[in-house]
């Protein structure tokens, strides 16, 4: 398999803390080495209906970012440009480190805004196709999971990839 | 005229004699103005309000040792007296029919349900003239008469304005009826009958049906009053609650968050210690262990713990709001200064608590009852679609509760609803109240006692006899026995000494305190083919099924089976059973739901149906036969300039449905496949002005159930658009919402227009067509003929 070969998950739950658990044990895997891990996102919609990017975590298994720009998360996949395109759109704002209660504006957030009910959560997460399983196992309380893959970073296949993971999930 | 001079064993009472005299003209004419008055009543007749919920279990409410707080049925409790040996028939129609009649339900035709008459004697759905309701007797002896909520004695063929009428609640003895003629109802959504009359559903944003009943009751109530009556009154107030769709308001299920987190392993041992402490039951009850087919709820996830927590909250709050609203008709009937000669018969459950939302519990019980089967996975997935825990308890769903909530609801007893050969299908709570009668207050009352004895004791209470006749028709006596001699002695030797339960080949024998279970060997919620093959007729031996035998007096739960220390009472309560069998029109059994496999209907004649603009609320079981097959929906429209918008014809809702309609100039057809699957086909163009034929032509893969198929919309008979429908219902969309041309009424089938419901048609809707057959070969028409029962078989249990 490519080294460049990535997929690209997207998890929904039906409770908010078990989404971060599951987030948690990504970032984990992704600390101690065990998978390479492009970088995750949790996001939540509370009891209101609002959905919210409320951590992010980086290929390091470093939460939030606290890199500043241009490092960590913010290398490769989800480089700021990249990622306001893509996944969380502004939530992440100008890389001031605060990453919660940011509504998700770009596209794939409607879906995710869709897609969850209130007072749940989703994870979205970009790696290296290798730890496909180990990736799976980690989102054990996920409800619905869908899995897209894309050859190689860059913005056009980040967005095709949340593109095809997100219809994956269906209604 | 006095009490003695009128003969109430003959119905209706024929006028009295004339006791005046007659002149040619008012000269020496004396008047009788006994001749003019109303027949009156028994003096001193008591009012009668007798209370019936639906399918809850023993060890739900508080009064009961249960979790749910039920402060109506425990006053009345504490001001009267409580029966905990008071038994059901383990299903819905069957308790109903007992319970009206006095009688045995399948001699009345209710072996089975009303939506699945059968073609013998005790499975008919149809109550016979011959055993006459007792509020028919009530009603012809000078009582005001009322029934409010779930009937479910009319067959599921005439419950449109057609009728007949006959037997229909205003048909059996009652002045007025308000609720819903089927087995469920929607609790925000209902089709509500009003007398004869469908009126349909309430456009009120706020209406709950449970709180509309009680507003109605007491609108009754004082209505009989207002004009001057002093007439006894009967008020027959069967809740739809707590049968599915489990739906209530946050302000109810909120009261019971976090209550059940401990989960029903440990629930149902906190409600057996409270109900020693309560006396409920006897100090040395054994609880009866967890069957091997429910989880232990240590073993189970946190996703399903806290879906399942959630399921139990809904539930509870759903169960106080119908006994609060209980409590709302006796306050009222108190105020009026009535309650001390009120008869308060106060039944929790017409059989045990319900286990047909399977293990996981279901958000949408009709993907149940149309044997879809989906995983836990699945399950999880569907109740994030359609808004997560908290739409739980909404419309946006129609919940069920996980199976082993009801066992837990039935402690300290084995099983549940359907299962009539074990207690915590048949045995519920009852109290008693009339102050005015009966001296103790907080009484325990153990004699054996069965709803067929409500009506016997009924016309004790209030000194009328068994009619001989009705109508000109003969009556067969009651079966049931008064328990009048029990109130005033807890110690009485009971008089109902026998009793057979059987519902779908569920058996049990009761005599003098023995009781024989005969079970048939069927996880009760599976309705899977392999199962229902292994009961198939020429396959299943019920006399093989395993026997249990019990002797409650000194086992309450039934959990010690004393089956092989006594072989000769087995032997002879098995003989009993089938002798009571035989004498009630138990034969032929059923086996589980399989219901009349094998036993075709006649092929019916009418394949096309027509409806013109203004019909509305046609019944959910009548609507024309479109499932597992090819079918059409032609219509008839005027479009004026400018265009039209809205919808054509609709069934039902988003979680079971179709509706036909146009929205931004287009024909579009949705269908959805019980909230699990939609399918969306629409026109490429917008459609023409002036007059316009419509069409959806749906063809079948093949005659089979749930067959997926091909649709093609057409617009004056060229094709305009269309799709694939995957999968279809098999059987039934809903258990209540009704099909409506030129609107939806209710709750949309298609959610994008939600926002304007009912979505009237802005043109005009001349007629629409349903063609149910036509695409079949003869051969086509016969094996679907052949599956149909099958396909109905899953609706047996939507009791």
């Amino acid at each position: 398999m490519s080294e460049e070969q990535k997929d690209v998950v997207i998890a929904a739950y039906l409770f908010e803390d078990l989404a971060q658990k599951d987030f948690d044990a990504v970032l984990k895997l992704a600390e101690e080495k065990t998978i390479t891990v492009e970088g995750v996102v949790l996001v939540q919609k509370d009891a209101e209906g609002e959905v919210q990017v409320t951590e992010t975590g980086d290929h390091l298994g470093r939460k939030g970012l606290k890199i500043g720009g241009g490092v960590g998360l913010v290398v490769g996949l989800f480089a700021p440009p990249l990622l306001a395109a893509t996944a969380v759109g502004a939530a992440l704002g100008g890389l001031t480190g605060k990453f919660a209660k940011h509504r998700l504006e770009s596209g794939i957030g409607k879906k995710m805004d869709e897609a969850l009910p209130p007072s749940s959560g989703g994870v979205i997460a970009v790696y290296d196709s290798g730890g496909a399983d180990t990736v799976d196992k980690a989102l054990v309380n996920a409800v619905k999971k869908s899995v897209a893959q894309i050859e190689g970073m860059s913005a056009k296949k980040l967005k095709a990839g949340l593109a095809e993971a997100q219809a994956g999930m269906g209604g | 005229m006095s009490d003695e001079a009128i003969d109430r064993s003959k119905l209706p009472i024929r006028r009295p004699q004339f006791q005046g005299k007659v002149e040619r003209t008012l000269d020496g004419s004396q008047p009788d103005w006994n001749y003019v008055a109303p027949i009156p009543a028994p003096e001193g007749a008591p009012n009668v309000l007798l209370v019936l919920t639906d399918d809850a279990g023993f060890g739900n409410p508080s009064g009961f040792g249960g979790p749910i707080s039920t402060p109506t049925l425990d006053r009345l409790g504490e001001g009267g007296l409580t029966y905990n040996c008071l038994h059901t028939t383990a299903l819905c129609s069957p308790t109903r029919a007992a319970l009206m009649t006095g009688r045995n339900h399948h001699p009345v035709g209710f072996g089975m349900i009303g939506e699945f008459a059968g073609p013998f004697p005790g499975y008919s759905a149809t109550l016979p003239k011959d055993c006459m309701p007792f509020p028919k007797t009530l009603q012809g002896n000078g009582y005001s008469t009322a029934c409010f909520g779930k009937w479910h004695l009319t067959p599921d063929n005439v419950q449109g304005p057609s009728g007949p009428f006959d037997r229909w609640p205003n048909g059996v003895g009652f002045d007025y009826f308000w609720g819903f003629l089927g087995g469920e109802s929607g609790q925000f959504d209902p089709v509500i009958i009003e007398n004869n009359t469908a009126i349909g559903v309430p456009e009120d944003e706020d209406f709950y049906l449970p709180d509309a009943l009680a507003d109605k009751t007491i609108e009754w109530l004082h209505g009989v009053r207002a004009h001057g009556s002093d007439k006894p009154w009967f008020a027959y107030f069967s809740t739809g609650c707590s049968h599915a769709p489990h739906q209530v308001g946050t302000d109810w299920s909120e009261k019971y968050k976090g209550k059940f987190d401990q989960g029903w392993d440990k629930l149902r041992e906190e409600t057996f210690e409270r109900q020693k402490q309560l006396g409920v039951i006897p100090a040395d009850a054994e609880l009866t262990p967890r069957p091997d087919a429910m989880p232990a709820w240590d073993s189970l996830d946190p996703n399903h713990q806290r879906l399942y927590a959630r399921q139990m909250e809904v539930y509870a709050g759903y169960c106080e709001n119908a006994d609060w609203n209980i409590g709302r008709v006796i306050d009222a009937i108190d105020e009026m200064g009535e309650l001390e000669n009120t008869l308060v018969i106060y039944i929790w459950g017409d059989n045990g608590a319900s286990m047909e939302g399977t293990l996981t519990g279901t958000f949408n019980e009709l993907a149940t009852l149309n044997g879809v089967p989906l995983t836990d996975e699945q399950q999880l997935q569907l109740v994030l679609k359609w808004g997560g825990l908290e739409a739980w308890g909404t419309d946006m769903m129609g919940p069920h509760y996980s199976a082993a909530w009801a066992w837990a609801g039935n402690c300290p007893f084995q099983w549940g609803k359907q299962v009539a050969s074990h207690l915590g299908g048949t045995r519920d709570p009852m109290v008693v109240h009339w102050p005015k009668r009966i001296a103790e207050q907080g009484g325990l009352r153990p004699q054996f006692t069965h709803v067929i004895d409500i009506g016997p004791t009924i016309l004790e209470a209030v000194g009328l006899p068994q009619p001989t006749h009705v109508d000109g028709v003969e009556q067969q006596p009651m079966h049931g026995t008064s328990f009048l001699y029990s109130l005033d002695d807890a110690a009485a030797a009971e008089r109902h000494t026998q009793q057979y339960f059987e519902i779908l080949g569920n058996r049990a024998m009761y005599k003098d305190g023995w009781w024989l279970s005969w079970m048939m060997p069927r996880i009760p919620w599976q309705l899977d083919p392999e199962t229902l093959k292994r009961f198939a007729p020429g396959v299943w031996d019920p006399e093989s099924d395993p026997v249990e035998l019990y002797y409650l007096p000194d086992d309450f739960t039934q959990a010690k089976n004393v089956a092989d220390q006594y072989p000769e009472k087995v032997e002879e309560l098995k003989k009993l059973f089938w002798e009571e069998a035989e004498r009630y029109d138990v034969f032929p059994l059923l086996g589980g739901l399989t219901g009349f496999f094998g036993m075709r209907p006649p092929i019916p004649a009418q394949s096309q149906f027509t409806y013109y603009s203004d019909v509305q609320n046609v019944a959910s079981g009548m609507i024309p036969r479109i499932f597992n097959h090819s079918y059409t929906i032609s219509a008839d429209l005027e479009i004026p300039e400018g265009g039209a918008e809205g919808v054509i014809v609709a069934e039902a809702d988003h979680l079971g449905g179709f509706s036909l309609f146009v929205q931004d100039g287009k024909l579009r057809h949705t269908y959805a496949f019980l909230g699990v699957l939609e399918f969306r086909q629409e026109s490429e163009a917008p459609l023409p002005t002036g007059s316009v034929n419509v069409r959806m032509e749906f063809a079948a893969d093949a005659p089979e159930p749930a067959t997926g198929g091909e649709v093609t919309l057409y617009v004056d008979d060229e094709p305009v658009g269309g799709g694939r429908i995957e999968h279809t219902v098999p059987a039934r969309f809903s258990g209540y919402a009704g099909m409506d041309i030129g609107r939806d009424n209710g709750l949309p089938v298609d959610r994008n227009y939600a926002d304007r419901s009912p979505f009237v048609f802005t043109g005009t809707v001349k007629k629409v067509v349903f063609d149910i057959n036509p695409h079949l070969t003869e051969e086509h028409e016969q094996e679907l003929h052949e599956h149909l029962e099958q396909a109905l078989a899953g609706q047996a249990i939507n009791a």
